[in-house]
């Protein structure tokens, strides 16, 4: 799954840490999720839209073979 | 779904027990002979075959080694504690990296006990036996150490 978050993140100026606090969850996930190495939950990911004030799909997109 | 993990605190008591009886084990494994006879009574089950007619006279008090009971015992629940203690900010990607960090560790136990299935025979395969009773623990913690750390040191993009 694609996501914008490392361009939400700069947009907003928060660091990995800062969106981490603001979500409850550590800084590696933040990072693995950008990485691409870990899918969040639903909640997860509706968490972070709300950070972003964006709706799920303007954050996160399927990739073409998914 | 909430995972079954212990308060964050127990990871120190865990290490505090694993680490001494993982040192002591290995002293011990390879200088038996050097360590004082600690033998004791302990009430217990002591069967040669669990089938028998007279399975009320296999449980009985009879005399043990102490020192490799104390240290199987003492690794067991310092790694039990620390293979599932909270870490100190639990989320669910932890939570995830525990699951494939419990299905690798299986996984690769179980290989090795194959592997040795098809090499180690006779006494020697009783050597496997005992040891495989910690490998499961030994590779987890390894493996999810390894995992979080790895996680851990990757640099703060601003």
């Amino acid at each position: 799954m694609n996501n914008k978050i490392k361009v939400e993140r700069a947009i907003h100026n928060l660091t990995q840490e800062q969106l981490a606090d603001l979500v409850s969850v550590t800084r590696q996930t933040i990072n693995a999720i950008e990485l691409k190495k870990f899918v969040p939950s639903t909640v997860l990911a509706l968490k972070i839209c709300r950070v972003f004030n964006k709706s799920v799909d303007e954050v996160f997109s399927l990739e073409s073979n998914e | 779904m909430k995972p079954l993990l212990l308060p964050n605190r127990l990871k120190n008591i865990g290490w505090i027990l694993l680490l001494p009886s993982f040192v002591v084990g290995l002293v011990f494994i390879l200088f038996e002979n050097k360590f004082p006879n600690t033998k004791i009574n302990v009430f217990g089950f002591f069967g040669d075959a669990i089938l028998s007619s007279k399975l009320e006279q296999q449980f009985r008090v009879s005399s043990v080694d102490l020192i490799p009971n104390l240290i199987g015992i003492c690794f067991l629940v310092g790694g039990i504690l620390v293979m599932f203690s909270k870490e100190k900010k639990e989320d669910e990607f932890i939570n995830q990296l525990r699951l494939n960090t419990l299905q690798w560790s299986v996984f690769i136990n179980y290989s090795l006990l194959l592997f040795c299935f098809l090499l180690v025979h006779g006494l020697a395969f009783l050597n496997v036996m005992v040891y495989n009773m910690f490998t499961i623990i030994v590779i987890y913690i390894l493996r999810f150490q390894y995992l979080f750390y790895n996680h851990s040191i990757v640099k703060n993009e601003q």
